[in-house]
């Protein structure tokens, strides 16, 4: 069906552009966030903490959790306001394809997709910078959680100027005047 | 260790409890309501708080990796992501071995993880991981 939609004409200049601007980590990888993460998930792996156990494995040393790569670069929070934000840590400044659909009433959002890609496990001492692509956006679709378009960008993650992993992420941002009760249920 | 295309992962229930996500939702430095704030999430339309995804993540790699082992290397984790995972209601994990192959000198395998409560199925997908080749079949 391809009937005329101004808005997603609206989305296509932000296509293989920056998501937002490029980011430095707000600390290099270090042993006491690696120790937080263990303690809060439980994990057990001797390769995260045990100095002279990682060095009898292939790792050589300590490691970070590689599921923690995107805990690196999260920034730091403006505590207060944060909930009147709608949860963003800062001030969202950036002109995106998020902005511009909660500008349009496309207010929802929804995580459907993560894959996290590890190039190399990170060590203490690796210092992260990120940027990001928005990849696609959907055409308008019609689900569950009635109107939107799924939209999914890439963040690189670089250290000592080296891509050492890359998240692909997919949110759908939907119009929540647009749901319809019976079908309420799941963005599939 | 011995692994076959068709095993499966010892099963797994996480018992979600309000710090369980709080937890995690710090140690990742997530600080969005939603993650701590049940009067926030719910008026977002959730019908709780509800844990973050770089929770579940380091999850799904905790499961993956108790099974697999110290001399794992995961190489990726992509997940779909459902239901959303919220106190009071239990996750279980279950995996399996889907593919069995060779790659720079590693044995690389591919598992099938699924978390689920009685909501339905909070993630699936997939986790690819290396091991050493010598000795790997001891």
């Amino acid at each position: 069906m391809a009937e005329c939609d101004a808005v997603r004409e609206s989305l296509e200049k932000y296509v293989g552009k920056p998501m937002g601007p490029p980011s430095v980590a707000p600390d290099p990888v270090n042993v006491p966030m690696i120790r937080h993460w263990v303690d809060a998930i439980d994990d057990r792996n001797p390769v995260y903490l045990d100095e002279a156990f990682a060095k009898t494995t292939r790792h050589g040393g300590i490691v970070a959790p590689p599921a923690m790569l995107q805990a690196w670069s999260m920034a730091r929070p403006k505590i207060e306001g944060i909930a009147e934000r709608g949860g963003a840590a800062m001030e969202i400044t950036h002109d995106n394809p998020i902005s511009a659909l909660n500008a349009a009433g496309f207010t929802g959002t929804l995580a459907t997709n993560s894959e996290l890609e590890f190039v190399r496990y990170l060590r203490p001492g690796d210092h992260l910078s990120t940027t990001n692509e928005v990849e696609s956006i959907s055409p308008r679709k019609t689900t569950g959680l009635g109107q939107g378009y799924f939209v999914t960008w890439v963040t690189s993650y670089k250290a000592g100027g080296e891509v050492v992993g890359r998240q692909r992420f997919r949110v759908f941002k939907f119009d929540p005047r647009t749901i319809d009760p019976s079908r309420l249920g799941s963005a599939r | 260790m011995r692994i076959s295309i068709g095993d499966e992962l010892p099963p797994f229930v996480l018992p979600v409890t309000t710090t369980v996500i709080v937890s995690g939702a710090i140690a990742s430095r997530d600080f969005m309501p939603a993650h701590h704030d049940p009067d926030f999430a719910r008026a977002q339309g959730a019908p709780h708080m509800f844990m973050n995804i770089l929770t579940t993540n380091g999850y799904v790699a905790r499961y993956v990796t108790d099974w697999a082992g110290p001399e794992a290397l995961l190489r990726n984790i992509k997940i779909r992501l459902g239901a959303p995972a919220i106190p009071g209601k239990p996750l279980h994990f279950s995996g399996r071995v889907e593919k069995v192959g060779e790659d720079r000198d590693e044995r690389v395998i591919e598992v099938s993880v699924r978390a689920a409560n009685d909501l339905g199925d909070h993630a699936t997908g997939t986790v690819e991981l290396g091991l050493p080749l010598a000795g790997s079949d001891r």
